[in-house]
């Protein structure tokens, strides 16, 4: 099923419009997003303020957290239902990403993946490099029971994994 | 998903990375780069001219060659490095280990 597509502004005078999509199932879900991205990136609406390496890295952070999802994410008998939103914010962007796995312990997972990290890794550096990627982001349980990860990618950070080499 | 591989020398080999290489075929493009090792092939040059995607599982098996050739004296290197490898080139800082061209021409030149 196609990604469905929301949008409406927040009120604020220093937030633009806000950006909801909801994915259904796994099975296309990493093309739809990068579908998504493609057009916002040939229209110029959503991310226009962002230069083109905070687009680059907010899309690669996305990339990274939706592959976490579709390789390791248990869903029990649930049909996965994933959402998004973008709240562009001048030189940031605020990313909402909610699904309705039973979710991991991230920080946990993090930790011991930067730990673990040995030369010339070959796995293990999906989350490290989401962590590098963003400004700052949270994980938690939402309200209604979804997983919630939030994050913030700006074009004012320098960003940088250190892979021992 | 294949890759397309040229030949350039005895030892060396052009591989066309395409739009993606990450966590989906990853695998793939590990066994097609096995088999060119196997057959005598060390050094590789990976073109990312329409590379839209490089994410951490492409990368790792990027490493994971890099590990297998280095000690024969191979090479890894990138060529026509798009923005998005560009980025992740960059954030992981792996300018470090693998020398970049700006055409496969070049590379071609490069690694002689």
């Amino acid at each position: 099923m196609p990604p469905v597509k929301e949008s409406g502004s927040s009120g604020s005078p220093q937030t633009m419009e806000v950006t909801t999509q909801h994915f259904h199932g796994l099975d296309a879900i990493m093309d739809e997003l990068h579908a998504l991205f493609d057009t916002w990136e040939s229209d110029g609406a959503l991310l226009s303020h962002l230069d083109a390496n905070t687009v680059q890295l907010l899309r690669l952070a996305l990339h990274e957290w939706v592959a976490n999802i579709v390789q390791h994410a248990d869903f029990a008998d649930n049909e996965p239902r994933v959402t998004l939103q973008i709240v562009p914010n001048g030189r940031r962007v605020k990313c909402i990403v909610e699904d309705n796995s039973n979710g991991f312990p991230f920080m946990k997972e993090l930790a011991l993946r930067e730990r673990a990290l040995e030369p010339f890794p070959e796995r293990g550096m999906g989350l490290l490099m989401l962590d590098a990627a963003t400004e700052s982001f949270t994980y938690a349980h939402s309200e209604d029971g979804r997983q919630k990860l939030e994050f913030t990618v700006s074009g004012d950070k320098e960003s940088w994994l250190n892979i021992p080499f | 998903m294949s890759f397309f591989i040229e030949p350039v020398t005895r030892d060396s080999v052009v591989v066309q990375i395409g739009k993606a290489l990450d966590f989906r075929n990853a695998a793939d493009f590990k066994a097609a780069v096995q088999e060119q090792v196997r057959s005598g092939v060390r050094n590789f040059i990976l073109d990312f001219t329409d590379t839209g995607i490089l994410d951490s599982t492409g990368l790792g098996s990027i490493f994971s060659l890099y590990r297998q050739v280095s000690p024969m004296s191979g090479q890894v290197v990138f060529a026509s490095v798009s923005r998005p490898v560009q980025v992740v080139v960059q954030l992981t800082r792996t300018y470090k280990v693998f020398r970049q061209f700006p055409s496969v021409d070049a590379a071609r030149e490069g690694i002689r």
